[in-house]
């Protein structure tokens, strides 16, 4: 049952030594701008970065720093620090090691380097709202809230007016605080920039329809990191060229990310950054590949350049997370059957309400309509003190025995 | 206990027959609601949080009644929501899968919290009721643009309610803004005698006074304010005997320790008559369903969608609304100290994020400031008031010692 030998558990996917030059580059660059006339703007993972790239501002982003942490596993340590003083070990573990990160500049890159504003979208959940709160009284520091109404149904005209409004005051916003003017022509580019990147990320992911596939979402889990953190630059379509070229050369030579892949899992929710190598090896030492995610594909969304304003609102406002269940069900089922799915792997996050929350009917509704099974483990992104490994191992191990 | 029809003239028995009434309401919520949709007909329409626009449902010949959850072992939400969800929305949700409350013909969501957000959802997809509506208020509560959006949210709520409920005329809306606005000022009055002489009614039954409001018939809510009021004033000016639950014991009466309480729900009567019981008093609180409820009126004008948009945005704040130009640690500050309150007790649910996330920092105010507090997290259906009783215990010693 269980492949060991004939080949490693892990192939290196080459271009991860350009990506992690350019991340290692950013944040270099990031560090160095700190007390220089250069602003700096803390944002959120679902934040309109197009924006900030096209107003020379450089982003920041704790989710990213988070999730750095967590895959060094000094999340936490950073987390205590917020809990003594006074931050629930229920709230969001991102946020407490960020709020520890930012007294103690701990972590793994010695702290983020200190921002001039921040600029918070709540498209993910309502916890960034009151986290960038926060940063905001700590660093004493001007926040934007881009607020983008919840979609149950349908989406309401006025809801789309309202996000697309908030864009200009963002501009406005941007203009004050950096003293520099906004330029339509330059957001444009940015925006084609950035469009350019996703169709490259959403190509890459899409070579994992491919039987067998040539990566897993752990590869996509720390390959997404520059289409989160700097799309809307020429450097990521670059990058993301470079890791589809690859992808596909697999492909051709008939080179699969998992030595034998029999089955083909998808998962759901935010990576458990601290336990990924474990989990990526025991997946693919049961010859199961997870050949997709509900959190990549997040980022794959549409900006369409003759109405960039317009069409950013809607694209921000009807992200993964701030959609209902059964929407979210919609855009689950098509990932199943896109990627010739087998089942579902279910992360139950402590961490992350908005994401979580729901799972159990979602569960319950993929299995009634497509009757493939789906698997939910406890556990949270960052912190790992909830987490337990033989727990988890053997109810995985039990999960792809019953395939047949 | 029900009483029968008391004399005008016997203030005290009035006041036990008002309050005996209270705890029958707040004990048994929805068989009021029960009896007034036998009674009329019309259609219970269900909802969480303050924000509701109550005014609309009200409106359209409904009754609007809140849930609250309640202190209930979970059974059937176990199955959708995980451990890590707040009591409020499991036990909720359990009431709602366990038949409980089959007397609501809908439920209104009002967009607050991921949980809500997401429990909208569930409740939608399992409980079964006829309909299902939700309220996508805006999070920002600064600037024009969230304004606006909140004028056009609540005018969809009207024509999306209208469609089930019939249509909501100005002239209807009108009214009920004026009977919102009467039990609104009625309970702010409440409110302004406590301060005055906390003794004049315990704070167990101001937050009955106050969770009655939410289950009943607002004008049948206005009239028992108003009898209440009448005996309030008596009271103070020194005309009536002391209410029948904060018994003082003989001549040795001790003046409570003036407390001012932090959090969202609060209908632990049991926890509320210990605090009592044990010396001190919630003199005032920012509760949502407390104080909240009562205060900022809907400006009457020729627009009856423009009215309730002024009230909620200018009422209180709940944590789950942003806007960094109202400071909610300076805010309660000067709440707590217009109340007279000594102290202050955060009284939270576990895993409930906004307020866990505003904690430290409304209790470095306080610190500042030389305000002793204690932080309560509590789950519905495991309070256990000895151990609670022994915290606010400890509190209120060490401000007697001070």
């Amino acid at each position: 049952m269980v492949a060991e030998e004939g080949r490693k558990l892990y192939l290196k996917i080459d271009a991860t030594d350009r990506m992690k030059q350019l991340m290692t580059e950013y944040y270099i660059d990031a560090k160095g701008a700190e007390g220089t006339d250069r602003p700096i703007c803390w944002i959120t993972s679902g934040g309109p970065v197009e924006f900030l790239i096209a107003m020379d501002v450089i982003p920041i982003y704790p989710e990213n720093h988070g999730a750095m942490c967590g895959a060094s596993k000094m999340g936490v340590q950073l987390a205590e620090v917020a809990e003594g003083l006074g931050f629930s070990g229920d709230l969001c573990s991102y946020a407490r090691l960020d709020i520890g990160s930012a007294i103690t500049h701990g972590g793994p890159i010695g702290g983020l380097p200190r921002p001039d504003f921040l600029l918070c979208c709540n498209n993910i959940c309502g916890t960034v709202q009151k986290w960038y709160e926060e940063l905001a009284r700590y660093f004493e520091v001007p926040m934007f809230l881009m607020d983008t109404p919840f979609i149950h149904k349908t989406t309401y005209e006025h809801a789309t007016e309202y996000v697309r409004k908030q864009c200009l005051e963002l501009v406005a916003f941007l203009e004050e605080q950096t003293g520099r003017e906004f330029s339509l022509e330059r957001f444009a580019e940015v925006a084609m920039l950035s469009v350019e990147g996703i169709e490259l990320w959403k190509e890459v992911l899409k070579t994992a329809e491919h039987r067998p596939s040539p990566l897993t979402c752990f590869d996509a889990f720390i390959h997404m990191a520059l289409i989160v953190t700097l799309r809307g630059t020429p450097e990521v379509v670059e990058y993301y060229r470079l890791l589809k070229g690859e992808m596909e050369k697999r492909i051709e030579n008939g080179i699969s990310a998992v030595p034998e892949e029999k089955h083909r899992l998808i998962w759901d929710n935010i990576p458990i950054w601290f336990e990924m190598r474990n989990l990526g090896q025991l997946f693919a030492r049961n010859n199961t590949c997870l050949v997709a995610d509900t959190y990549t594909t997040a980022w794959a969304i549409d900006i369409k350049i003759d109405d960039p304003l317009t069409s950013m609102a809607d694209a921000y406002t009807g992200i993964y997370l701030n959609i209902s269940i059964d929407l979210m069900f919609e855009k689950l089922l098509a990932l199943i059957e896109r990627f010739s799915a087998d089942g579902v792997v279910m992360h139950s996050n402590r961490s992350c309400k908005p994401y979580s929350l729901g799972q159990y009917d979602l569960a319950r509704m993929v299995t009634e309509r497509t009757g493939k099974p789906v698997l939910m483990i406890e556990a949270d992104m960052t912190d790992s003190r909830a987490y337990s490994e033989a727990q988890v191992r053997d109810r995985v191990e039990a999960f792809i025995e019953s395939f047949p | 206990m029900r009483k029968g029809r008391v004399d005008k003239d016997e203030v005290s028995r009035l006041s036990v027959d008002v309050l005996s009434r209270l705890q029958d309401l707040t004990g048994d919520p929805y068989s009021y609601a029960r009896a007034w949709k036998g009674r009329t007909g019309g259609k219970v329409m269900g909802f969480y949080c303050h924000y509701a626009p109550e005014e609309i449902i009200h409106a359209a010949g409904a009754l609007p009644v809140r849930i609250t959850g309640e202190n209930r072992v979970i059974s059937d939400s176990g199955a959708h929501l995980q451990s890590y969800c707040c009591s409020l929305a499991r036990t909720g949700l359990d009431m709602a899968l366990g038949g409980d409350l089959d007397v609501l013909d809908g439920t209104v969501f009002v967009h607050t919290c991921d949980t809500m957000q997401r429990l909208s959802d569930i409740w939608r997809l399992d409980a079964g009721f006829d309909a299902h509506f939700d309220v996508v208020l805006p999070g920002r509560m600064e600037g024009d643009s969230s304004r606006e959006y909140l004028y056009q949210e609540l005018g969809s709520f009207r024509d999306r309610t209208g469609e089930y409920l019939g249509p909501v005329d100005d002239e209807a809306l009108k009214r009920s803004i004026g009977i919102h606005n009467r039990n609104r000022v009625l309970l702010e009055e409440m409110y302004r005698l406590r301060r005055q002489d906390p003794g004049v009614l315990p704070s167990d039954e101001v937050l009955m006074v106050v969770a009655a409001s939410a289950i009943m018939d607002k004008e049948e809510h206005n009239a028992l304010l108003e009898e209440l009021l009448g005996t309030l004033e008596t009271r103070l000016s020194g005309g009536g005997p002391p209410p029948q639950s904060s018994l003082c014991k003989g001549e040795e009466k001790e003046e409570k320790i003036r407390l001012f309480g932090i959090g969202s729900v609060m209908d632990q009567w049991e926890f509320l008559r210990m605090v009592e019981d044990a010396g001190g008093t919630i003199v005032d609180d920012d509760f949502c369903t407390g104080h909240r409820c009562a205060g900022a009126v809907a400006p009457e004008g020729p627009d009856p969608i423009e009215s309730i948009t002024a009230r909620i945005w200018d009422g209180a704040l709940c944590p789950c609304k942003h806007a960094m130009s109202r400071d909610r640690a300076g805010y309660l500050l000067e709440r707590i100290t217009g109340s007279g309150a000594k102290g202050v007790l955060f009284f939270q649910f576990k895993f409930c994020e906004p307020h866990a996330f505003d904690y430290p920092h409304v209790k470095k105010a306080l610190d500042e400031h030389g305000i002793p507090s204690l932080h309560l997290e509590i789950e519905q259906g495991s309070v256990s008031i000895p151990r609670l009783r022994t915290r606010v215990e400890a509190l209120l010693e060490t401000m007697r010692g001070a």
